[in-house]
């Protein structure tokens, strides 16, 4: 655990930027820790703790991927699934659903609503990050790092 | 209830009889009103118009006899109280009759108005009072599922981030850990995944409870999820030196089963004959066949532990049941992994049971159904003793325009396959269990009752249907391809029977042909 990297240091033409990735969830200790964890593996966090800034943040931040909770307040995560696939600039974006719901109940929603992937709490963490890894971008993951 | 009109529908064959009992009820009471039903046949469609407050019912009718008069009128009507009309000579049956549910019974030419309207009040109020204790009971058994349901949810939040804040010291990424400091938290980490493991048994064991557990059964090979689990338990024996081996027959057909659920079903099994066997003993993990019970593959997991006291085998499969032998080894869990076992292979229509013999170990067994072509075939390809006219078998392709790891498109596969079930008629077409294929795509097959110019009908039907998947467009293209079973001029000496088997010997052709060609 902790050795792969989300990005490929060099191209042939330019240093590629870190991945960016969105994290939303109203615990603010486990923000902090998914923080930690997805910066030592090369990524840009920024985060988000309600339905309402999930928008603003994203739409100011770019990011290549995001992480997104069920239960947050303001606007839940199938309300913020709905305005991101709504949304022309941001339909793009892969979302991973991270959330302490029922996968039986909402599991198959997330995935009609958008979801890239679907996780219950508490997650391992290496499936989280090889998720992470396939369903960021292709361009700016061309590979697993670890394995070139 | 006084206000109201009390609704009496009297089934009786008798004419004398009928006239006297509507003559009793309405000299003893105003508020009645009678209706009249002489054959059961007619009762049932009375009670399917209009729900009367109480039936009174003759057992000896035209068309019906005995107790087969009160289980059917029951059937049709399970809220409505009943009071039986007996003969002199059959009071016996009548009081089976009340046994079984039935509110009270009067003896004919023995009734008065008085008792009669007694009657009939107590039972309506009787009823009553009946079903508003099982609504009561319903409730509070919904109200219990829906705490568990939610306790269990509110613990994961807390418990995530203990796990997240465990994981991030271990692996170092909040400064260097010394090995006696990380043996503490490894410590930690597996208190945590045992608090988690019992968090997702609460909630399996609640669904169970309340019929919401799911299955989705596929044709796989059990010999594969032997070999899987027994590797993932192997470090487990090690570390206690304890022999886990396998014993497979490699003629084992494939089976009808969820692969994820009978791997939890099997680890389970396994941790626990680990857990009851001393160091140095062993556990054996078996497929095989019984001739006695030819549908069925028999798995069973064989240890060398202290064994089961007889009167405890009964229970053990019981919710909440634990070893009383167990209780002061520390961490004997919540009582619900056989329980979780036993419902899971219910769902498969399978069994589960123990042997034992105390001091010597314990062997636990389930059965599940072989995957039979021609029994999946035999109730939609046959009509009236007869083999349907034609089949076409339909492959329906499903292939993903980005690769993702597989897990993430289980969903949508599922769905799927939910969508074709829906497209196809129960009664004469079979959507195949899915097939585990080794590549990316997903394929489908459906054998339809239907020849060529026919086909297109159902293939748009399909096409229509999966389009309308969400996302599915896309994230993956769709292909149907149709092609008629060729079968040769039936033998009319064939037994049925056989002519099944000439099909599904046809169609597994077919789609293993049509796989290798991919």
């Amino acid at each position: 655990m902790g050795e792969g990297s989300m990005a490929t240091k060099e191209t042939k033409e330019s240093v590629m930027r870190k991945p960016k990735i969105l994290v939303v969830d109203d615990d603010p200790d486990l923000v902090r820790a998914l923080r930690l964890r997805l910066r030592a593996h090369n990524c840009e966090v920024v985060t988000a703790g309600d339905g309402y800034s999930v928008i603003a943040t994203a739409q100011k931040e770019h990011p290549d991927l995001i992480i997104l909770d069920l239960g947050i307040p303001v606007g839940d995560g199938f309300v913020v699934l709905e305005r991101l696939q709504s949304s022309d600039t941001l339909s793009a974006i892969p979302v991973i659903v991270l959330t302490a719901r029922d996968p039986q109940t909402n599991e198959e929603r997330a995935m009609k609503a958008g979801a890239a992937a679907f996780f219950q709490k508490p997650v391992d963490n290496d499936e989280l990050l090889n998720v992470i890894r396939v369903s960021l971008p292709h361009r700016r993951s061309p590979e697993v790092p670890m394995l070139s | 209830m006084e206000s109201q009109e009390t609704r009496v529908l009297l089934i009786e064959d008798n004419p004398g009889d009928a006239d006297l009992v509507r003559l009793r009820l309405i000299e003893g009471h105003a508020g009645v009103r009678v209706e009249c039903a002489n054959r059961l046949s007619d009762a049932l469609i009375s009670l399917s118009k209009e729900v009367p407050s109480l039936i009174l019912l003759d057992l000896n009718l035209p068309d019906s006899r005995g107790a087969d008069t009160f289980r059917k009128v029951m059937e049709k009507a399970p809220n409505v109280p009943v009071v039986v009309l007996s003969g002199q000579d059959d009071e016996a049956l009548a009081i089976k009759a009340v046994h079984q549910g039935v509110q009270d019974y009067l003896v004919k030419g023995d009734v008065s108005s008085k008792q009669l309207e007694r009657a009939i009040r107590y039972a309506v109020e009787r009823q009553a009072l009946l079903r508003s204790l099982e609504m009561v009971r319903k409730q509070q058994i919904e109200f219990k599922n829906q705490f568990l349901s939610h306790v269990s949810h509110e613990l994961r939040t807390p418990l995530t981030c203990i796990h997240q804040y465990v994981t991030l010291l271990l692996d170092g990424l909040a400064g260097p850990v010394a090995p006696e400091q990380s043996d503490h938290l490894k410590t930690v980490l597996k208190s945590v995944n045992q608090l988690h493991a019992m968090i997702r048994d609460l909630l399996e064991a609640t669904r169970a409870e309340s019929g919401k557990m799911r299955v989705e059964p596929r044709c796989v090979s059990i010999g594969e999820l032997i070999q899987q689990s027994v590797a993932m338990m192997q470090p487990t024996a090690r570390e206690k030196r304890i022999g886990l081996e396998m014993g497979l027959d490699h003629r084992i057909p494939l089976v009808c089963a969820d692969p994820d659920r009978i791997l939890e079903v099997l680890i389970n099994l396994m941790d626990n004959a680990i857990k009851f066997t001393q160091a140095e003993g062993s556990v054996i993990v078996k497929a095989c066949l019984a001739e006695a019970d030819p549908d069925f593959v028999y798995v069973s997991v064989t240890d060398t532990g202290r064994g089961i006291q007889p009167e405890a085998r009964a229970l053990i499969f019981e919710r909440l049941y634990q070893d009383p032998d167990a209780v002061d080894n520390n961490r004997s869990g919540l009582g619900l992994g056989l329980y979780i076992c036993r419902e899971l292979i219910r769902l498969h229509e399978g069994r589960i049971w123990v042997a034992s013999e105390p001091g010597q170990g314990s062997t636990f067994t389930f059965t599940l159904p072989i995957y039979s072509l021609p029994r999946l075939l035999a109730p939609v390809i046959t009509y009236e003793g007869q083999l349907r006219p034609a089949f076409v078998l339909m492959r329906v392709d499903l292939e993903p325009l980005t690769s993702p790891p597989r897990g993430n498109w289980r969903e949508i596969w599922q769905v799927c396959l939910d969508t074709l079930r829906r497209c196809v008629y129960l009664d004469k077409d079979l959507v195949l269990p899915p097939v585990a294929t080794s590549g990316t795509a997903e394929t489908f097959f459906v054998v339809a009752s239907t020849d060529m110019q026919r086909a297109p009908i159902m293939t748009t039907r399909i096409r229509e249907q999966l389009t309308r998947v969400a996302d599915l467009n896309a994230k993956a293209t769709l292909r149907i391809t149709t092609v008629p079973v060729g079968l040769a001029a039936p033998d009319p000496g064939l037994s049925l029977e056989k002519q099944v088997e000439r099909v599904a010997d046809r169609v597994t052709e077919m789609i293993m042909t049509g796989l290798q060609e991919n």
